[in-house]
């Protein structure tokens, strides 16, 4: 126990680099919270790294820009977290609402995984794909858009944006196991309307899935997602690996 | 187009002037996004084309880093650091998201998973700057383990298990040497946090 500390201490270096794994950078999150010293220096070992990310700095590829500036035009951004009093910890019944550190980086995900989807497309196939993010862009910035992610039994995290207004939802995910071809993951609404298709997810790259759009979300529907044969079922078969209720 | 220098030279480390911009940009101020743009996007790009190599990814990650700025911009708490180092540390995971998530695409494919390749210091069209120039001035005062251990983790894009393994190091003697490393390089950048 003696040598408990100091180890997870010597991991600031480490941490600040991005050169922690899963279950070794949740540990030492979790000492950083009670451990100033170590909040401290993280903080440095950040800064310092900022200066090793100056130091190789490259001029952009000309159309970023205009690119960039573009999809703000079109982004809704995150409200302000409002402040809560240190030390108390951010603990909530429901992913959906209060979890917004999540929130940050999975609507960020989803965001650039419209642009990413758009950007991929062949000419011919462009129109019908401005047309889908077109959509999934009115409910990614839906006044009442709410956001979750929520890891799946298998691995990986399924990131879902839902609109009550529109009654639709986007889900996307990262890290979701990779299946033969002969497999498919499927989407389903589960709720008062019974247990309905609610798509597939295409194939990943780099392991993330382009969204996919779900009509005819319902009051008290939940998010299912099960493995299931090549082109879908119309009714699951399997254990979900996922099941998320949709906030109310 | 989008020279990320302004007029007031490369982004400093610490800027006040872009943390106010950045609590602009929250307000939903595209002007002052512009401006963190043209600012950041140099240093965004180049990390990330520094860890991926690849200038199309590279080029699709800082996109989608520059866009999360945008989005997140209300979520920048000054108290915690500055404008500069939230940006960048953005930038920095995402790339190392997009590296571990390959790395883990690729092991599944091929049965054999060999050791990756250790990183070769090709020269990088890296914008010469003051701050470059310091900084691989500090990075020379390190040993060469320290060195190495770091370039390899935050260039590189390693974890720190994989540096251990590509330097034939103990595992504790890497963690310690990143450690003490960043400390030596912290004091020697004259970094302020």
């Amino acid at each position: 126990m003696k040598l408990r500390r100091p180890n997870l201490h010597a991991l600031a270096g480490p941490y600040a680099l991005d050169a922690l794994d899963g279950a070794e950078r949740d540990r030492f999150e979790r000492h950083l919270r009670g451990c100033r010293t170590c909040e401290n220096e993280v903080r440095g070992f950040a800064a310092t790294a900022t200066a090793l990310a100056l130091a190789a700095a490259a001029q952009p590829p000309a159309g970023l820009r205009e690119r960039v500036l573009a999809a703000t035009t079109v982004t809704r951004q995150l409200p302000p977290v409002i402040a809560r009093r240190r030390g108390v910890p951010a603990v909530s019944r429901s992913p959906w609402v209060p979890r917004l550190a999540l929130a940050v980086g999975a609507a960020g995900v989803a965001a650039a995984a419209v642009l990413a989807a758009v950007q991929v497309s062949t000419q011919d196939r462009l129109n019908s794909a401005l047309a889908h993010s077109q959509e999934i862009a009115v409910v990614l910035a839906a006044p009442d858009a709410r956001i979750a992610s929520a890891p799946t039994t298998v691995g990986g995290t399924a990131i879902v944006v839902v609109s009550r207004t529109e009654r639709k939802m986007v889900v996307t995910s990262s890290g979701l196991p990779e299946l033969p071809s002969s497999k498919v993951y499927e989407l389903w609404l589960m709720g008062p309307g019974g247990t309905r298709p609610a798509g597939l997810l295409p194939p990943p790259s780099s392991g993330k899935t382009a969204p996919v759009l779900a009509s005819g979300v319902l009051a008290g529907d939940t998010v299912g997602m099960t493995v299931e044969p090549a082109g879908g079922t119309s009714s699951p078969t399997t254990t979900p690996i996922l099941v998320l209720p949709l906030p109310a | 187009m989008g020279p990320f220098r302004s007029a007031s030279g490369p982004a400093e480390r610490s800027d006040p002037d872009l943390d106010n911009l950045l609590t602009l940009v929250a307000r939903g101020d595209q002007g002052a996004f512009e401006s963190v743009y043209d600012r950041l996007a140099g240093p965004v790009y180049g990390l990330i084309r520094k860890v991926l190599r690849d200038p199309a990814q590279s080029e699709e990650v800082a996109q989608e880093v520059l866009l999360e700025v945008w989005r997140t911009a209300s979520r920048f708490d000054p108290g915690k650091g500055s404008a500069v180092t939230w940006v960048l540390t953005i930038a920095h995971r995402r790339a190392i998201d997009r590296v571990r998530s390959e790395t883990a695409a690729a092991e599944r494919e091929q049965r054999s998973a060999t050791a990756p390749v250790a990183v070769d210091e090709t020269a990088e069209s890296v914008e010469a700057s003051l701050e470059a120039e310091r900084v691989r001035r500090c990075l020379d005062g390190l040993t060469e383990l320290q060195r190495e251990s770091i370039t390899l983790a935050y260039y590189g894009g390693y974890s720190y298990p994989q540096v251990a393994a590509l330097l034939d190091t103990a595992l504790g003697t890497i963690k310690t040497r990143i450690r003490d490393g960043l400390i030596r390089l912290r004091d020697c950048l004259g970094v302020s946090w």
